[in-house]
């Protein structure tokens, strides 16, 4: 009785220890070295670090460029829930019960961006919206108007950043929010066309509440996974630039750790970062996973 | 009960007690099985028969109570074992397997030499009329082959001991009387000891050399189709066993006779010797509707009048319901066909064939 | 009425795919057009003179093969280590009883809102601690943090019949066999996808190689490509262009065999 128990062990552990392990060194431990590090002055070089207590933290509050990137991420979070969340859903909504035909080649093709780097993207946008010699600012001064310098405006830039997200970012949500809407029971949508209810009642009334759970699942992803993704046009285009206006916490944080130096700032940064996800990461288990009565385990 | 020899008993479950999360769904089940029996565990759905099959084969662990096995206490936990081999409802075939493959793959596993092997499945894919389709998947089979399949992986396993989880209930009801024949054949060549769960009793009444009945994770009677069609222990199972359901009446026993309806119905020696000596009180009195007989005329004593309220006609036999008062209605079957609808016709019952239960404990008052 | 109404939104649609669509069409034409010709024929989608010259230049200037190998060794690295792990970490969840199960797989599980700036400095750290500055094995080993395939296996295991592993289970096969000659072969169209899924996720990967591959030898494409794009302007496009076409060869080629299996996969990633 024992020997089969113990094996029954023995087995969890060596099934789970190679993701455990490597969670562990490269998710736990860090972490906890992160928040150790956000106590300190460092350079990431140096042998001795010195302690600072919570001056890294107040820093990040009372600086203006961290406030100014603070702001910027707040800027970032809302227009990547208009772009990535709200856009597709309406498409989606509208591609489920607006249309009766070719939904599956909408799919395949919208998907198609998420499939390329944002690199690629980041490139290509460049080309496309470069204020002196991209193909619409051509089409532009030819009917009298000019393309605004979006690299020497923060905003305008964050806008930018964010249109190259959309553009990798919209077909993957889309899909998404379109199964959540196609696993509506069709005979929920048959009963309400039989009664003569408006569709648009319909869809306030029947669809989205009962699309509640996938639909709050993608809004959630757009904000964790689109702050982590708008990093890399922001690296390859404006480096955060003009003067921190396109910057956001992540890229600050970045460039404190690896090309300022200010590892503690960084630290701090990360770790604020990191509590503002888990408190994503609750309220997702909350209304998402929380009512789901039958969870895979 | 009747005993029987211990070197007989192949499985035994002793006490055995199961709860999921404190509900419990087997309630102090008792139960012997002898060697090359076909055991038959029929019940409703949620009555524990299902339960009482993992329990045997070791899927799960009695919360109380031991499973012995040839003699052998299985101890409290789960655990697999050589001496036992089980059909799943579902096939539980592998998909990505051949017929072949399928019967072969725990041989393999187990190092059984690959001559033995393939003698042995040779055999078994020729007695299961299976060869032609021994290279083909799962998939490709109709649900009759795929429960032959099934019933060969377990074949192969030579084990004392056979299990079938309602093997039958996913087979079109077309082939279901073939593959009920052939796994009599296959008990009768085998020799093996079989446990059964059906929730249908026809199927139990045709295999079980004796039926379990269960309800409410209880065992109401161990025996014979015979017995238990004939003398069912309790109001349970004089109910769920046979169709069109028996018939229950309400009847009185006064002063040393029984009453019903007015008039005196006959004892059974056995009735009339569990009944002497008791005081009056309320019998439920079960009549099958084969054993309601109708007449036109009043024949006979007692008869009752009745009303013919509704005739369903099944070709072979027609099914009269039939109302002795307002309160009183009851089913009988007659081969006749010279019944019309709300005519008044006469009913005796055939005195061997009256059943009495105790109206407080529903027991069978002869038992 | 109806009809006219339908089209409208056909329309609204198709102005969406053109938008997600042209500007790839756009790079790929400008990377077989000459500097002058990119920028006085930029509207034309088929090339007046057609050249390979952007091409010849790339290769002169990169060792292409390099980062061809390079990116294709990273991400199959992280492919196989992420489907492995996963594998195997979904089957204790999905098969194996133990203490405290749930709360194991939730933080396996959170660890997908984790952003990579918090364990960036440490990992960085580490890796050029264990002298993997550079190597394919540095960027990929941080890379493998990903329970999405956890997730995603443990969905599809759940849909196979229990009692096909109760079957196995009192015929004593072994776990291991189990999963090597049962699960594996029933699972291999989730594996199939996920694995393309994670394939093309690493190809793209930028955050981790920009830390960790310094070197130029080492780059990957993303990386190559990034030299070529210069933030005052001044960026040769049509050269930048042939080096971005080249690198979306692979992961189109993926989803047009495996289109199907793929969209499938993300579906199912979101439903609960």
């Amino acid at each position: 009785m024992n020997s089969s128990k113990q094996q029954h062990r023995v087995l969890t552990l060596l099934y789970l220890a190679p993701t455990a392990l490597i969670l562990l060194v490269f998710i736990v431990i860090p972490i906890i070295y992160t928040l150790y590090l956000s106590f300190f002055d460092w350079n990431l070089i140096a042998p001795t670090k010195n302690f600072v207590g919570w001056r890294n933290y107040l820093t990040i509050f009372t600086d203006p460029v961290n406030q100014k990137v603070l702001l910027n991420t707040l800027g970032y979070i809302g227009l990547l829930l208009v772009l990535n969340f709200a856009i597709p859903y309406v498409i989606s909504i509208i591609v489920q019960f607006f249309i009766h035909k070719m939904q599956g080649v909408y799919k395949i093709i919208f998907f198609i961006p998420s499939l390329f780097s944002l690199v690629v993207g980041a490139m290509v946008f460049a080309w496309i919206m470069n204020p002196v010699s991209g193909p619409i600012a051509l089409l532009l001064r030819q009917i009298g108007f000019t393309l605004p310098n979006w690299t020497n405006s923060g905003g305008l830039a964050i806008v930018m950043l964010c249109l190259i997200t959309n553009w990798k970012v919209f077909g993957y949500n889309f899909v998404l929010l379109l199964t959540g809407l196609g696993s509506i029971p069709q005979n929920l949508i048959d009963a309400a066309q039989v009664d003569h209810i408006p569709k648009w009642r319909l869809i306030w009334d029947v669809v989205l509440p009962l699309n509640k759970s996938m639909a709050f699942y993608v809004l959630i992803l757009t904000i964790v996974q689109g702050l982590q993704y708008v990093f890399t046009p922001i690296n390859v285009i404006t480096q955060g630039g003009p003067y921190y206006g396109s910057s956001n916490v992540l890229y600050h944080t970045y460039l404190n750790a690896f090309v300022l130096y200010k590892t503690g700032n960084a630290s701090a940064l990360a770790i604020l970062t990191f509590v503002i996800f888990l408190i994503l990461l609750f309220l997702e288990i909350k209304f998402v996973e929380g009512r789901d009565a039958d969870a895979p385990i | 009960m009747i005993e029987i020899d211990t070197n007989e008993i192949a499985l035994e479950l002793k006490d055995v007690v199961k709860t999921y999360h404190k509900v419990p769904v087997i309630t102090q089940l008792n139960l012997q099985i002898k060697k090359g029996e076909f055991m038959v565990l029929l019940g409703p759905s949620g009555c524990g028969k299902s339960t009482t099959l993992r329990l045997i084969a070791g899927l799960e662990a009695p919360t109380a109570g031991e499973i012995r096995i040839a003699g052998t206490d299985r101890q409290s936990h789960a655990k697999a074992s050589d001496d036992i081999a089980m059909v799943f409802q579902d096939y539980a075939l592998y998909p990505n397997m051949t017929v072949y493959q399928n019967l072969d793959y725990a041989l393999k596993v187990h190092k059984v030499p690959k001559a033995a092997r393939q003698q042995r499945l040779t055999k078994i894919l020729a007695t299961l009329n299976l060869t032609a389709y021994q290279d083909r998947l799962p998939g490709q089979l109709s649900g009759g082959q795929k429960q032959r399949v099934a019933l060969g992986r377990g074949l192969a396993k030579k084990s004392p001991i056979f299990l079938l989880d309602e093997p039958l209930s996913n087979i079109d009801v077309q082939l279901r009387e073939k593959a009920r024949d052939e796994i009599q054949d296959l008990h009768q060549a085998n020799g093996q000891t079989i446990v059964y769960v059906t929730h249908d009793q026809l199927e139990a009444m045709a295999l079980g050399d004796r039926i379990a009945i269960m309800n409410a994770g209880k065992i109401q009677m161990v025996d014979t189709p015979d017995n238990i069609y004939n003398h069912p222990a309790n109001l349970f199972v004089a109910q769920f066993v046979g169709t069109p359901q028996i018939n229950i009446l309400a009847a009185q026993y006064q002063q040393g006779q029984l009453q019903f309806q007015g008039q005196t119905l006959p004892l059974t020696p056995g009735q009339a010797q569990a009944l002497a000596g008791q005081g009056d009180q309320g019998l439920d009195l079960g009549i099958r509707p084969e054993h309601v007989l109708v007449h036109s005329q009043p024949a006979g004593q007692p008869a009752y009048p009745a009303q013919v309220t509704q005739i369903i006609d099944y070709g072979r036999y027609q099914q009269l319901t039939l109302a002795v008062n307002a309160d009183t209605t009851l089913k009988a079957i007659t081969t006749n066909n010279d019944v019309t609808k709300d005519t008044t016709v006469y009913l005796t019952f055939a005195p061997k064939h009256i059943l009495l239960f105790d109206h407080k404990n529903q027991k069978n008052i002869e038992k | 009425m109806r009809p006219f109404k339908a089209n409208g939104w056909h329309l609204l649609l198709l102005v969406i795919c053109l938008a997600l669509i042209l500007p790839v069409l756009f790079m790929v034409a400008n990377s077989f057009k000459t500097l002058q010709d990119s920028y006085h024929t930029m509207w034309q989608l088929i090339p007046l003179h057609p050249t390979l010259k952007n091409y010849q230049t790339l290769s002169r200037q990169v060792a292409l093969l390099r980062l061809i190998w390079n990116t294709f060794f990273m991400a199959t690295l992280v492919t196989l280590g992420k489907l492995s792990t996963g594998l195997l970490a979904a089957y204790a969840f999905q098969y194996f009883h133990f203490r405290g199960k749930r709360w194991v797989y939730f933080a396996f599980v959170a660890t997908i809102f984790i952003p990579f700036t918090v364990t960036m400095i440490p990992n960085y750290l580490v890796i050029a601690k264990a002298n993997l500055l550079n190597t394919a094995l540095g960027v990929a080993l941080p890379q493998l943090c990903d329970a999405t395939g956890i997730m995603i296996f443990l969905k599809a295991m759940a849909k196979i019949p229990r009692s096909l592993i109760e079957s196995a289970y009192l015929d004593q096969i072994p776990t291991h066999r189990l999963l090597m000659n049962i699960i594996i072969p029933i699972l291999r169209p989730s594996i199939i996808s996920i694995g393309a899924i994670f394939f093309i996720n690493s190809w793209n990967e930028y955050v981790w190689p920009t830390l960790i591959l310094k070197d130029k030898s080492s780059f990957t494409l993303p990386l190559a490509l990034q030299n070529y794009i210069s933030s005052e302007g001044g960026t040769n496009f049509p050269l930048a262009m042939a080096l971005a076409t080249i690198m979306i060869i692979v992961p189109l080629a993926i989803y047009m065999v495996f289109q199907r299996y793929i969209l499938n996969s993300i579906s199912n990633s979101g439903l609960k």
